[in-house]
């Protein structure tokens, strides 16, 4: 396979997933915030943006977040490049240098897709609220992998499509809760109870609102659902499961048998999906949380580093 | 007279009519058509065309207009009335181009090769050597089974007056389209399959196969596991959507400049698993971008060192490098003494008396005639560079008379061909009108025989009197059928 095939496919799937992330995130936090109070206003809205990881260029557009312009922000405007019409466009040039090699059916979606949501009409949207909009995003992605699991061949190709999602969803996954947890840290002393809400929130974002339940049987307690966002071995969008995957996919491309590594990426990996294996959330939190999913984030950082020097560049060759 | 619904009031007007010989008078080769269209209520014909359109977007059949200068992704429009040819007609069309593409084949292996024509003085050395597209740096290079033209677009006209087709130029370069013609009729066949069952077309979707089949034989190292690909300048071309698709249709892989590397002599594709030796390359880049060694030094959709891997027989290229000085607008009035010349024989198809302005004589009778004459600039395609005297306001004469002057040689001149119409579907008014129409057949070489799919793209000038079909000017495209018989 050509380096810049599998370079598009890799990318092709970061963006879909960064796009169904970003309505997942909008869609729960716009709900839950309709039935709060006013009074931590800014402290709600802002962390989505850092969260997107464009606070800087937020601010050069507006001079506070809100429901609004946080909405518009992260779903439509075209010159944030993290925004889901970006994301989803950008996945779409991808799937169009590459459509020779990926199925029929496969580009018709997201070419679909891209028609569908770059023809809403932004004002319209807001005034509505953004659940059609974020819900047409989230299912437009789930079926892009339905339809990509069931047309295309599960070759090296599609490997480097799912090393794409999983390691994009295990980054988003750590500064999801992030930034929640310093956000709630920080509103503690003056709140005075721990806010639950903020918490379902996180939970219902990622989808794991009722396998909390199931799993723990009790209250939203904050090192619960860190434990399960981070530690839990079977939640798709857990930080352990995605990077599984990604080891998985690293190992099913290069052909190293399990214990073993071919490449950086693949030792990263391994290194991550082993940590991640035996550590506990008590002593997480006892070392620092913050300071944990940096780390995890930078090593995320490396293996995607090390995915392309290994596969998408060549050196010039004298 | 029939009940002619759709065709209610239509107007055959002072052209050929390809539908009607006379009003409410189908050709025999139309009359199962026109029974089913006529029968459509205009409503169901609206639908059609919408299931039609949508079918194209969705599949991201699209070509990118460059006016805005950013680049714009727009659909080719797609008229749903079929342009239809009897079996005997095309059959001398059939004949006529694979005449004419063994002549031009012969043409380019002489000039960059023995020169035996400028010896027996058929044609000017300076006229040759002109050309802008005439490729010095390829003279005497052995191409694969000596073959240039693999794969050429001859567009052809019927004038109005005679009736009869007239070759109105040739593409040997890099002519796109062909995708149009596979994806039409698949759209077509969904669209309106009563009609096209009730006709007995020929089939085209051999085409692929056909080419591919070629491309392999060229591979000097022999056919097995030789690694073909298509060469593309990207996904900002304007025909990108033909590059990925015939790459997708024959199984070859598509790639840029920038996945190719050449060393030692020997082009390689950058895989994740190393360096694949490439041997064939059916490229969609224009000569002067394909190798910033040889050619343009600010190219980035070439490789470099890519000619010198030609040049020594590691890779074949199709088409061959240098081809533009065969359909150099100069050039082709002399196709005829090249039929007569290299093969002996009578041209089978009619050519458009051409005025070189290059001569003095014809020079000055073009500048007196410029109102009336069709002038084109001899290396430029896709309607770029062209005067329709007719049509055009002063100041446009006068920049052209004032280009002309400058450099005679770069023009052309030719009386206009009245082209003759095809009835088709206006969106806005709902109803059908003529609209004038070429033909672009597209032909294959593999050294011994040519191979043309029945049919071609046929374009439509979907303005009101326009005669300029091309995509980059507003035109848009039909099925073309070729019955098996007369129909």
């Amino acid at each position: 396979m050509l380096s810049r095939i599998a370079e598009s496919l890799f990318w092709l799937a970061r963006y879909i997933e960064r796009a169904e992330d970003t309505a997942r995130i909008l869609d729960v936090n716009y709900h839950m915030m309709l039935e709060q109070s006013q009074q931590s206003y800014r402290l709600r809205w802002e962390p989505l943006v850092i969260m997107a990881g464009e606070e800087k260029l937020f601010h050069e557009f507006y001079s506070e977040a809100n429901a609004e312009n946080v909405f518009e922000f992260l779903a439509f405007r075209q010159d944030n490049p993290s925004s889901i019409v970006q994301c989803i466009s950008k996945a779409r040039e991808n799937a169009r240098t590459i459509r020779d090699r990926i199925s029929r059916e496969m580009w018709e979606d997201i070419n679909g897709l891209y028609y569908t949501v770059t023809r809403f009409r932004p004002e319209d949207e807001i005034a509505a609220g953004p659940h059609r909009f974020c819900d047409l995003v989230k299912f437009g992605a789930h079926r892009f992998h339905g339809v990509t699991d069931a047309t295309m061949p599960h070759d090296e190709g599609w490997e480097f499509l799912r090393v794409g999602w999983s390691i994009e969803r295990a980054e988003m996954s750590a500064r999801l809760v992030d930034v929640q947890y310093y956000n709630l840290l920080d509103a503690l002393p003056s709140v005075g109870a721990p806010d639950n809400h903020q918490w379902m929130a996180v939970l219902r974002s990622v989808g794991a609102y009722e396998a909390y339940h199931r799993q723990y049987h009790s209250a939203i307690e904050p090192e619960k659902v860190a434990e399960m966002l981070i530690l839990h071995p079977r939640h798709p969008r857990s930080i352990r499961f995605s990077t599984s995957e990604v080891q998985a996919g690293l190992r099913a491309i290069s052909g190293s048998p399990a214990g073993s590594y071919a490449n950086e990426a693949e030792r990263l990996a391994g290194r991550v999906v082993e940590r991640l294996r035996y550590d506990r959330v008590d002593e997480i939190f006892k070392q620092g949380l913050h300071g944990y999913l940096n780390d995890l984030l930078r090593m995320c950082g490396a293996i995607g580093d090390d995915i392309a020097r290994t596969y998408f560049y060549y050196a010039v060759v004298a | 007279m029939v009940k002619s619904g759709l065709f209610e009031g239509y107007d055959t007007g002072s052209f050929y009519d390809e539908m009607f010989s006379a009003p409410g008078q189908p050709r025999p080769h139309y009359a199962k058509l026109f029974q089913k269209l006529a029968a459509m209520a205009p409503g169901q014909f609206e639908e059609r065309r919408r299931l039609a359109d949508l079918s194209f977007l969705i599949q991201g059949i699209t070509f990118t207009v460059y006016s805005d200068g950013r680049g714009t992704e727009r659909l080719f429009p797609f008229d749903l009335i079929p342009r239809i040819l009897p079996q005997s007609e095309w059959e001398r069309i059939d004949r006529g181009l694979s005449q004419r593409v063994v002549a031009l084949n012969l043409f380019l292996q002489d000039v960059y090769g023995k020169q035996s024509i400028f010896k027996d003085r058929q044609i000017p050395r300076w006229l040759v050597y002109s050309c802008p597209n005439f490729r010095r740096e390829v003279i005497g290079v052995e191409v694969s089974r000596g073959i240039y033209t693999h794969i050429c677009g001859i567009d052809l006209v019927r004038d109005s007056k005679s009736g009869d087709f007239y070759v109105l130029e040739d593409n040997v370069r890099t002519p796109s389209g062909i995708s149009y013609v596979l994806e039409n009729r698949l759209v077509m066949t969904r669209t309106l399959p009563d009609a096209f069952q009730a006709c007995e077309v020929l089939p085209v979707n051999h085409y692929p196969a056909e080419l591919a089949r070629i491309l392999r034989s060229l591979s000097p190292r022999g056919e097995d596991g030789a690694q073909i690909v298509l060469l593309t300048p990207g996904i900002h071309n304007s025909a990108y959507f033909e590059h990925s698709f015939l790459a997708q249709q024959m199984g070859i892989q598509l790639v840029e400049g920038r996945d190719l590397i050449v060393d030692g002599g020997i082009v390689y594709t950058k895989t994740i698993r190393g360096l694949k030796r490439v041997d064939v390359i059916y490229r969609r880049v224009d000569d002067e971008f394909l190798d910033p060694l040889t050619f343009r030094a600010d190219s980035i959709l070439g490789v470099p060192g890519l000619m010198g891997a030609y040049r020594a027989g590691n890779v074949a290229l199709a088409n061959a490098v240098g081809n533009g000085v065969a359909d150099d607008k100069a050039i082709y009035s002399f196709v005829p003494t090249f039929i007569r010349y290299y093969l002996g024989e009578e041209p089978i198809l009619k050519t458009v008396p051409t005025y070189l302005c290059a001569n003095p004589g014809d020079l000055s009778y073009v500048l007196e005639h410029l109102a009336e004459l069709v002038v084109k600039a001899v290396g430029e395609s896709g309607g770029y560079g062209m005067l329709m005297g007719p049509a055009a306001d002063r100041a446009k004469i006068e920049e052209f008379r004032e280009r002309i002057r400058a450099n005679p040689r770069n023009y052309i001149a030719q009386h206009v061909v009245p082209l003759s119409r095809v009835p088709s579907y206006d969106p806005s008014t709902g109803s059908v009108a003529g609209r004038h129409v070429d033909l672009r057949p597209y032909c294959l070489y593999d050294g011994e025989k040519v191979t043309i799919v029945p049919g071609g793209l046929t374009r439509v000038a979907l303005q009101h009197d326009s005669m300029v079909v091309n995509s980059s000017q507003g035109g848009g495209s039909k099925d073309t059928w070729v019955l098996r018989g007369e129909g």
